[in-house]
């Protein structure tokens, strides 16, 4: 499924609608081909690693919520920073809460979508 | 005026390359000349600069970059993380600025910044985005 991305103001609210349902094609839409993440700090994951690790992350049904903090726009590149805390389990199966401050680089498609380029979401310290 | 740079850099084709080291570099000794057309150079018509507290555009940004060079600040920096993903890329760096107040005083500034760096057709690499975090003496917050 291809979820379109028109608005960069509605970019946080879609890709926390795609990641609650567990859908990993619709998040994976919200990325460039050559997108970088860094779920892991100091682990820059791309290409099939990346999804391979987000397919991973999703199946144990974790839930976001996500607010943009600071909003940098130019025309074709933006820079968000984003307040997120995620409600997943570990792998006891015991409830585990992550969060943190979210840098995220997004590009603008020439189809007029934007999608991360870079999602480096432990970016800043506090 | 001419300026000396140890590391290849055309100021009629500024370009801060795909090497994150050549990058903080050219970035250090364009601010370093004191220059803010100099400086300015290295960012696009459209590119964001945070270096004031607001975020700056154009003309906008010239004229700070002119002013807040005109005291001849030194910048150090050291890049932290760099991520390359295709046309664009997002660098982490610590910086410490030691400049000179209204009255003369010494003035230092430190802390993290953030640069989202964009390869352009031609295939030159320029600031698009810059913001700081600053952890002493106020630059952005």
């Amino acid at each position: 499924m291809s979820q379109l991305i028109e608005s960069l103001e509605k970019h946080t609210d879609l890709y926390v609608e795609a990641f609650n349902a567990g859908d990993f094609d619709a998040l994976d839409a919200f990325y460039t081909e050559e997108a970088v993440a860094v779920w892991e700090p100091g682990k820059p994951l791309t290409g099939e690693a990346r999804r391979e690790y987000q397919r991973a992350f999703l199946a144990s049904k974790p839930k976001i919520t996500a607010k943009q903090r600071q909003r940098f726009v130019t025309g074709d590149t933006a820079l968000l920073i984003v307040d997120w805390v995620i409600d997943t389990v570990d792998e006891q199966g015991e409830p585990e809460r992550l969060e943190g401050i979210g840098v995220d680089v997004l590009r603008l498609g020439e189809d007029g979508i934007w999608r991360y380029a870079v999602d480096d979401p432990y970016g800043q310290k506090d | 005026m001419a300026y000396n740079f140890s590391v290849d850099f055309d100021p009629a084709k500024p370009d801060l390359t795909d090497d994150t080291e050549i990058q903080n570099e050219v970035f250090l000794q364009a601010f370093n000349t004191g220059d803010g057309a100099v400086f300015d150079s290295l960012y696009r018509e459209d590119s964001i600069s945070n270096f004031s507290g607001e975020p700056l555009t154009g003309a906008d940004r010239l004229t700070f970059f002119k002013e807040f060079l005109s005291a001849k600040p030194s910048l150090h920096a050291a890049v932290t993380h760099s991520y390359v993903a295709g046309d664009v890329a997002l660098v982490g760096v610590e910086y410490s600025i030691d400049t000179t107040g209204p009255d003369g005083e010494p003035v230092h500034l430190e802390g993290v910044c953030t640069d989202v760096l964009r390869r352009g057709d031609d295939g030159r690499w320029l600031m698009a985005i810059d913001r700081p975090v600053a952890s002493s003496g106020l630059v952005a917050d």
